[in-house]
């Protein structure tokens, strides 16, 4: 099989020639170590060196580093969205809120600014115009010149990461029960964009959606099922009802208490189903029948501080539970971040191709 | 417990604030003590939402919504405990450590302390282990809580418990840590004294120690 097929294939929880493995994202920092200090290599070669099936998110080939998100005024926000420098496949609204960039260049989320219904305003200010067409015609010719034979996908929000992270997780909790219609009305807001993002990205040749909506850590979900059916899934149904292509979803943590709602989605794919907080073989047992499972190669620890000996041994494991009859995709249980250890990450490309036959 | 105080616990489990205010303004006004409000209505109020919480009935809106009533009514008879005997059952400082910005997590857990009766020193994100250092010091705390949410910085968390170990503290305190990608196994290895997976256990955590 072709690296696309087998991916598709496991989406929709068949069985293929061999286990694929698709990243959510393999940050730039690490790309570049693993291509040995290039900068310009394209996201064919990145795959090949690994041995992955498929790709999205973003490659430092194409041009020198922008500014990070935290230094860029709103207006700068859009013109980036409009007029990507660097190889992206991101259609993700930025988030409303003060950044901070930490020393290293990551940025974090210091105050969100949703805080109010003045606050809205702001949606003027920091949403790129979704229908604008420059980011779709740069996105769509990349797409042509280097899918070759993966996966291609684009990670897209439902709108719930972008409402909690804007409003900030502890103002949003208690937003619920002192405002709840501007909750909804913040939820209705970044879910009505992403809609108008997916009606122009479902003319785009790409194979399948990932949507990044975190719900949870690792003890349980920031809300209950009830909470989960009020405020999130009328306006992340929207967004899912206007997707035409295969689509998966990523929440850290565990969601298995409102798993059965976020199901009822219609997602192909659930993802990263993080070690410390889902067992992966409940998860096969339960919705292996339902969805595509992704992930589950531990972050916190296995690829970040442990040896390849153990990054061999728990991609042997997760590949004899889960990859049972198809239906999965190994992955790492978020992304390959830049503080992965190099060395675990071609431990993890060497035991995939030694255990994922099937 | 009396109606009065058991209907002051049941408002603050519900995280109805107006109420509660009302309540206690009554409840000051027919004599009842301060102390006997914190001690035999609003503490206990604490840990039944952390009960629930940790059994899955709560989920953390819930649990902020009693953490901030329990915040206001602690405001509200600040000045009425300072007349009396109350004590709190002992200082934390708690803080982010180095390298690492996020501040949710401690944030909830700073609230769940000031909840649960204790005095909480803040010392905010990407704190150098030379501050909390500083701030064991000159606080006397006597406990230590670390924060971190990513792997990269939970060394840090290390990093503070042998500068704490240098500078001749680490008897004085306990230490607690905590954070998304945190465990048991790893707060054994850099010789925490407590590792907790939410805000509440950290409370639990807190309160057996003392006892």
């Amino acid at each position: 099989m072709k690296p696309k097929e087998r991916v598709m294939t496991a989406l929709m929880r068949g069985q293929p020639d061999q286990v694929p493995w698709v990243e959510n994202e393999v940050e730039e920092q690490l790309q570049i170590r693993i291509m040995g200090g290039r900068t310009d290599y394209t996201p064919g070669e990145l795959c090949r060196a690994l041995g992955m099936d498929g790709f999205g998110y973003h490659f430092p080939t194409g041009g020198a580093g922008s500014a990070s998100q935290a230094l860029q005024t709103s207006k700068s926000i859009k013109e980036a969205f409009y007029f990507p420098k660097k190889i992206t496949f991101d259609f993700v609204p930025p988030w409303i809120a003060d950044m901070g960039v930490e020393p290293g260049g990551r940025t974090y989320v210091k105050r969100g600014l949703l805080t109010d219904r003045d606050s809205l305003k702001l949606f003027d200010e920091f949403l790129p115009d979704p229908d604008h067409p420059a980011r779709y015609e740069q996105v769509a010719k990349w797409i042509e010149q280097y899918r070759e034979d993966y996966a291609v996908y684009a990670r897209i929000r439902l709108g719930t990461a972008s409402t909690i992270e804007s409003i900030g997780l502890d103002v949003f909790s208690l937003m619920m029960f002192d405002d709840p219609d501007l909750v909804k009305e913040i939820h209705r807001r970044f879910s009505e964009w992403t809609v108008r993002v997916i009606e122009n990205l479902n003319k785009l040749d790409l194979d399948f959606y990932w949507a990044n909506d975190d719900h949870a850590d690792t003890k349980m979900p920031w809300v209950n099922m009830e909470m989960y059916e009020e405020f999130f899934k009328p306006y992340q149904k929207m967004v899912a009802d206007a997707i035409r292509k295969p689509w998966a979803f990523h929440s850290d943590g565990n969601i298995f208490p409102i798993l059965d709602g976020l199901v009822s989605l219609g997602m192909n794919a659930i993802h990263p189903i993080q070690p410390s907080a889902m067992d992966i073989a409940r998860m096969k047992r339960e919705y292996g029948s339902k969805v595509c499972l992704i992930g589950n190669i531990d972050l916190d620890y296995t690829l970040t501080l442990g040896t390849p000996e153990e990054v061999d041994k728990e991609v042997k494991e997760r590949i004899e539970v889960a990859g049972k009859g198809g239906g999965y995709i190994i992955s790492s249980a978020n992304s390959l971040t830049d503080y992965c250890k190099t060395e675990n990450v071609w431990a993890m490309s060497k035991a995939v191709k030694k255990y994922g036959k099937y | 417990m009396s109606d009065q105080l058991e209907k002051i616990k049941d408002l603050c489990v519900r995280g109805k604030r107006v109420e509660l205010l009302a309540e206690l303004k009554t409840a000051l006004a027919a004599g009842i003590e301060a102390k006997t409000l914190m001690t035999d209505a609003l503490i206990p109020a604490m840990s039944v939402i952390g009960e629930k919480y940790s059994k899955g009935e709560y989920f953390l809106p819930h649990m902020m919504l009693g953490a901030r009533a329990m915040s206001e009514a602690m405001e509200a008879i600040k000045s009425e405990l300072s007349k009396g005997t109350y004590e709190r059952k002992a200082k934390a400082v708690v803080g982010t450590v180095a390298g690492d910005f996020h501040d949710i997590g401690k944030n909830i857990v700073k609230l769940m302390l000031e909840g649960g009766g204790y005095e909480v020193i803040d010392l905010g994100v990407d704190v150098s282990p030379e501050r909390f250092v500083e701030a064991v010091k000159n606080e006397s705390p006597r406990f230590v809580m670390l924060s971190a949410l990513i792997t990269l910085t939970m060394e840090s968390m290390r990093g503070t418990i042998e500068a704490l170990s240098s500078a001749g503290l680490r008897g004085q305190v306990l230490i607690g840590v905590g954070g998304a990608p945190v465990t048991q196994k790893f707060a054994d290895e850099i010789g925490a004294d407590f590792y907790s997976q939410d805000a509440y256990g950290c409370v639990e955590k807190c309160n057996q120690l003392l006892r």
